[in-house]
Formats: C-alpha cells, structure tokens, sequence
C-alpha cells in the first residue's frame, strides 16, 4: 500500500532557514563556509574516484589492443609491450600489476 | 547526486565543447576527454587534450598517466604503420610491374609514411612534455 506523502511548505521553508543559519554561525565560528567547501570536497573526491577508474579501463583497453600474430606466444606480446614501454615508467608498473594478476588468477 | 551527474553530462555535451580549447575547464575534464579519444584512436584530439591538461604546469600523477598511455597507443599505431609499410614494399617488388599499380603501391606507401610521421611526432611531442613534468618531480621550485 503506498502512503500519501504529506509535503508541509511552511516545514520545508522553515528549514531551509535553520539550514542558512546554521551554515552562516558556522561561518561566523569558523571562519571558513563550510557548505561550499563540502560540496567541493565531494566533488572532487568523486571526480577523482572516476578518473582513476577511467585510467584504470584505458590500461587494460591498451593491453587487450596490442596487436597479436597468430604464431605469437604470451612472451612475445611481453616482449612487445616492453619494448613499447620504454621511458613510460608508470604505465610500465600498471602493465607489470595487471600481468602479475593475470597469472595470479589463471594459477588460483 | 543523479541530478548533478545529468546536469555534468548535459553541461560536458553541448557547452563544454565549445569553449574546451581555450584552456579554462578543470583538468579532470580534459583528462576525461584525452582518455574518451584515445578509445576512439582519435590521437590528435586527444594529444591536444592532454596538452590543455597540463597548461597550468602542475602535471600531476593522473596527467602523467594518461600522458603515457597516449604515447604508448602512438607506438603501437607506429608499428601498424610499419608492417603495412613492409607489406607495401613486398607487394611492390612482387606486383608492380605495370605502372598503374606501381603508381597505387607509392601512394599507398606515401599515405603510409605521412601517417607513421605525424605519429611519431605526437609521441616526441608528449614525450617532451613528460621529462618535463619529471623535471619539475625532481627539482620542485
């Protein structure tokens, strides 16, 4: 059964006022507006959530889009991808992670 | 925070692109461009991404990240190049004796060579601006 929402505009209004208030004592404490610094905190630390994940999918798309031959063995591929590294030292050390748990799962 | 997210969307597909070239958007959002064109293999757009990226000098760890995966791409495009070059030469010596296909072999083979240069221009132009953000690593100001 749904319930009927009783919506209360002075409640909401009301609100809203102590909300303001309490932001702008906060202020007055503290000295820092503490509302805008919290939304840009969070802002940022969800934008930051998300490019690390969108790196982190670039990384494996880079590695699924090396080119294989057919008569080529998992050595080869290491060997190219080493060879294409070369004075890329972080995206080296992402390869190597992703290998190493690549073989950690294929052993589990 | 769905509102917010549509509002970014709307907000990354018609304004941002308009004025992104000038340089002024946040940092995450030309990393999020550069990453998004280095999926489609658009590598011009996203070198001049990654460049806009790293305008105000602080090329962080996420800027140099991408920054090599950008110039990782290059190479692996490079040596596609390459083998359709060595392809190219093959088929040449084997085939080309009239000249109308002789003629298609040094086209192919000039579209080829101009492709592998403007790549390897990319990866030395990224690779400069990598040492010098592993400069400023080293000798902070």
């Amino acid at each position: 059964m749904i319930q009927e929402r009783n919506l209360s505009i002075p409640g909401g209004l009301t609100g809203a006022v102590l909300g303001v208030a309490a932001e702008l004592a906060l202020e007055e404490l503290t000295g820092m507006e503490v509302v805008s610094g919290l939304l840009a905190v969070i802002g940022a630390g969800f934008g930051l959530i998300r490019i690390d994940r969108r790196i982190y999918e670039a990384t494996v798309n880079l590695v699924k889009r090396v080119p294989v031959e057919r008569n080529s063995d998992y050595r080869d591929v290491l060997e190219q991808i080493d060879e294409m590294s070369i004075e890329l030292p972080e995206l080296r050390e992402s390869f190597v992670k992703l290998i190493r748990a690549g073989i950690e799962a294929q052993s589990a | 925070m769905v509102g917010l997210n549509s509002l970014f969307k709307l907000f990354r597909k018609t304004f941002a692109p308009k004025v992104e070239d000038r340089g002024f958007l946040p940092r995450l959002y030309y990393l999020h461009r550069a990453l998004e064109a280095l999926d489609e293999d658009d590598i011009d757009a996203a070198v001049r991404m990654i460049t806009l990226a790293g305008l105000d000098k602080k090329k962080g760890p996420r800027w140099r990240m991408v920054c090599q995966q950008i110039i990782f791409r290059c190479r692996v495009l490079i040596s596609l190049h390459q083998k359709q070059m060595d392809q190219i030469n093959t088929e040449l010596e084997i085939f080309g004796k009239t000249e109308d296909l002789r003629n298609l072999y040094l086209r192919l083979q000039e579209v080829e060579n101009k492709a592998r240069d403007i790549l390897k221009n990319y990866e030395l132009q990224l690779l400069e601006q990598l040492s010098e953000s592993t400069a400023s690593v080293v000798q902070p100001s």
